[in-house]
């Protein structure tokens, strides 16, 4: 024997919203499907499928000269073993490391938030003028920014910084051929500070006025307010931007590629010219390839660990 | 919903009217009609060279009741780039119909399958039978096709500043041996401070450091380094490490401008800034050095260039060995295989390849001629330097090789960097040379 029993009119309305929902999915999966579906498609093209392509390649011998280029064999992590007892590559994992270290975690992010801290001081005349000189090599194409630190580090008297050097009594010096990897990590430094300022401005300007005061009134140092107060206040921002400069440094190519060339003696091979090197004038695809997934193995890695550290939706 | 579809029914209309405009794109095949045939030239003297002979050559093809046109696409860029560009095209089926190509590209874009095999076309052509049988020899690969027709050949040489030399009293005779050359260079370094000669090294320099660097050096002594029998090289032959450790001998001693040839565009300091001024008193330098590099309309012009420089054979590296020239002849025009217009492309290089055309390009970037009859060709007859050089290539050593010559080329730039940076002497930038040459080639394309 059945019994119907009434539900409360809650309890009614409550298995109804489902059927609802259901209805209300089917009548506009239509639009959602126009409207997601073109970027699914260019994301599926444009990203997923050369990367699974990659995934395939770094997996195989593939050539592009030679008799190899003919007839492209699978050989499974040959090329990863390779790659990971190879001291060059090695070597330009090292270089990449210490190339992200200082010019990205340690300059761009030190000297952004220094900049970012100056603009937001009441106190601090021509605001304008020093903002547009910092925002001005993130505004110039690599090439020109290239070209113009080509100019500045020549090894003839001429350069711009042998010139410098000269009115303290300095003979010329070949800057790219001394300190090469000092001399990209200051260039690098100089094109991503103001990405670095712009994100800490931002950020500093949402941080209370009311937290800063009251601190002060307790008797806090702006030492002890910047530590204590503002950087906890901003650490989802400052995560976000060294994830960021992480992915963008780790994959700078055309800036130094420019100056250097990987040289002297290998000294400034990043990772990207490594790959660079490999795959396109080289023509290794297969190396090239599997030196690229383990790069972006890196660089999720990190990409995590940040991620955690902020313990910021990304 | 009717909105929905009607966006989605434009979005689909969109996609078709584009895949139907790119099938009209499509155009002649090279067979009937009009056919436009693109060229790639990448330096100015070949740009200009090429442009003065396409009308001449679209008037010629319209005699004989053919429509080619020509199209240049001039793309001012390194041998490195342009072979980094043009391996891209190659495979995607994007690439010019005629191209002007290096020897190492025709070998490693041969073996691949990205080349038209030209022997055919040859064999019907009545000019075939004027190349030098040396030339033709240095062009068949090693599947005994011919894949590339020389635009010219040169041969390498010393070329030294005989001014500067006789002014610090530098005997300026031909040097025998390399001991003797050192010996002068080291008097040129002590009596002007300079580092005196260049020869291409390091990475920087790119292809030309195993081309234009350390193959004429290594040629000279060893002929045995590629074995065309087996189609391997020959990593044990004893030359490589007599190479690496004259390269040794040349740092260690100052005599090479070593931070010049660690910076980018190396040949730029060194044979466009140094040799003009008299600062490198000794470059490795082909025959387009009189034309191309320092002629009149060359890259640097020196003036006075007769009076000012002269050559030197390459001096003898081992005992046994005699002073040489080396010849380079293994480039020059190609048809790409994907090509749809090969017929025409064939007809244009045939065109490029004889007669006053020839004559001209080759005077414009200083190479001399692979036929036996140009030297009554003007304005080639009025340029005694490369009529020299043409006389000379029948006595100039040339190693024929195959697979592998890049991935030696790179190796061999990786090694000599080890020298210029001071991190290997000869012996270890030769170990070092087996290891990456050994590990880039695969054990096919090694000599055991």
């Amino acid at each position: 024997m059945t019994t119907i029993v009434d539900l409360p009119a809650a309890a009614q309305d409550a298995t109804r919203q489902p059927a609802r929902r259901r209805r209300r999915v089917r009548s506009t999966w239509p639009i959602v499907a126009v409207l997601l579906g073109p970027s699914a498609i260019l994301i599926s093209l444009f990203i997923v499928l050369p990367a699974v392509y990659g995934l395939w390649l770094s997996l195989t011998n593939t050539q592009l000269t030679g008799f190899a280029a003919r007839d492209p064999k699978f050989v499974g992590l040959d090329n990863y073993v390779y790659l990971l007892t190879s001291s060059d590559f090695l070597a330009s994992l090292g270089q990449t490391g210490t190339f992200l270290l200082f010019s990205a975690i340690i300059g761009q992010t030190v000297l952004g938030m220094v900049a970012a801290i100056l603009l937001s001081r009441p106190w601090v005349r021509g605001k304008g003028v020093f903002g547009a000189a910092i925002l001005m090599p993130m505004v110039v194409p690599e090439v020109v920014a290239s070209l113009a630190w080509a100019s500045v580090l020549a090894t003839s008297p001429e350069g711009t910084l042998n010139r410098l050097t000269s009115l303290f009594g300095a003979e010329p010096t070949s800057w790219l051929q001394t300190v090469p990897m000092v001399a990209i990590i200051l260039v690098n430094v100089w094109r991503g500070l103001a990405f670095a300022m712009i994100m800490f401005q931002a950020a500093l300007e949402d941080v209370p006025v009311e937290l800063i005061e009251a601190a002060r009134v307790d008797g806090a140092s702006a030492t002890q307010v910047f530590r204590h107060v503002t950087l906890p206040l901003i650490r989802g921002p400052v995560f976000l931007y060294l994830l960021l400069t992480t992915i963008s440094t780790v994959g700078v190519f055309g800036l130094v590629y420019f100056l250097t060339r990987g040289g002297p003696g290998g000294q400034t091979r990043l990772a990207a010219i490594y790959i660079y090197e490999r795959a396109l004038q080289f023509s290794q695809i297969g190396i090239g390839s599997a030196a690229s997934i383990i790069l972006l193995v890196i660089v999720l890695v990190l990409g995590v660990v940040y991620v955690r550290l902020a313990k910021v939706k990304v | 919903m009717k909105r929905t579809h009607a966006l989605a029914a434009f979005s689909a209309a969109l996609v078709v009217a584009g895949v139907s405009g790119c099938t009209a794109a499509g155009g002649d095949d090279g067979t009937d009609g009009p056919v436009t045939i693109s060229i790639m030239e990448t330096k100015q003297t070949n740009i200009d060279a090429i442009n003065k002979v396409i009308p001449g050559f679209e008037a010629e093809m319209a005699k004989q009741g053919k429509d080619i046109k020509v199209d240049l696409i001039a793309d001012q860029l390194t041998d490195e780039q342009f072979k980094t560009k043009m391996t891209q095209q190659l495979v995607a089926g994007q690439a010019p119909d005629v191209l002007d190509i290096g020897e190492n590209m025709a070998i490693a874009w041969s073996a691949a399958g990205y080349l038209t095999p030209l022997d055919e076309y040859l064999e019907k052509w009545d000019g075939w039978s004027h190349y030098y049988p040396a030339v033709k020899e240095a062009i068949t690969r090693q599947d005994g096709h011919v894949y590339n027709l020389p635009s010219g050949a040169g041969v390498q040489n010393f070329f030294f500043r005989k001014d500067v030399l006789e002014e610090v009293g530098v005997e300026t005779s031909q040097p025998e041996t390399w001991d003797e050359l050192i010996d002068r260079l080291v008097q040129v370094k002590e009596a002007t401070g300079d580092t005196p000669i260049v020869i291409p090294a390091g990475t920087a320099w790119g292809g030309g450091t195993w081309n234009e660097g350390f193959q004429p050096l290594l040629g000279g002594t060893d002929t045995e380094y590629y074995d065309r029998d087996s189609a391997t090289w020959n990593l044990q032959s004893p030359g490589w490490l007599a190479v690496f450790e004259l390269y040794d001998e040349l740092v260690s001693k100052g005599l090479m401008p070593v931070e010049d040839l660690q910076n980018p565009n190396p040949w730029e300091p060194t044979k466009y800034v140094k040799f003009p001024a008299g600062d490198i008193q000794v470059a490795a330098q082909g025959t387009w050095g009189w034309r191309f590099d320092w002629g009149p309309e060359g890259a640097t012009p020196i003036e006075g260039l007769d009076e000012k420089v002269s050559t030197w054979q390459y001096p003898a590296l081992a005992a046994g060995d005699q002073p040489y020239g080396w010849s380079s002849t293994g480039g020059g025009y190609a048809i790409p295989e994907k090509s749809e217009k090969k017929e025409a492309a064939m007809e244009f290089i045939k065109y490029l390849s004889s007669g006053k055309p020839l004559a001209e390009q080759l005077t414009a970037s200083g190479a001399a001629s692979a036929r036996d009859d140009l030297d009554d060709v003007a304005p080639y007859s009025e340029e005694p330097h490369l009529l020299q050089a043409g006389k000379d290539l029948a006595d100039s050593v040339y190693v024929v090789t195959g697979d592998g010559a890049d991935q030696i080329a790179q190796a061999v730039s990786t090694a000599t960097e080890k020298i210029l940076s001071g991190e290997a002497d000869g012996r270890q930038a030769y170990e070092s040379f087996v290891k990456d040459a050994t590990d880039l080639l695969g054990p096919s394309l090694v000599k055991q």
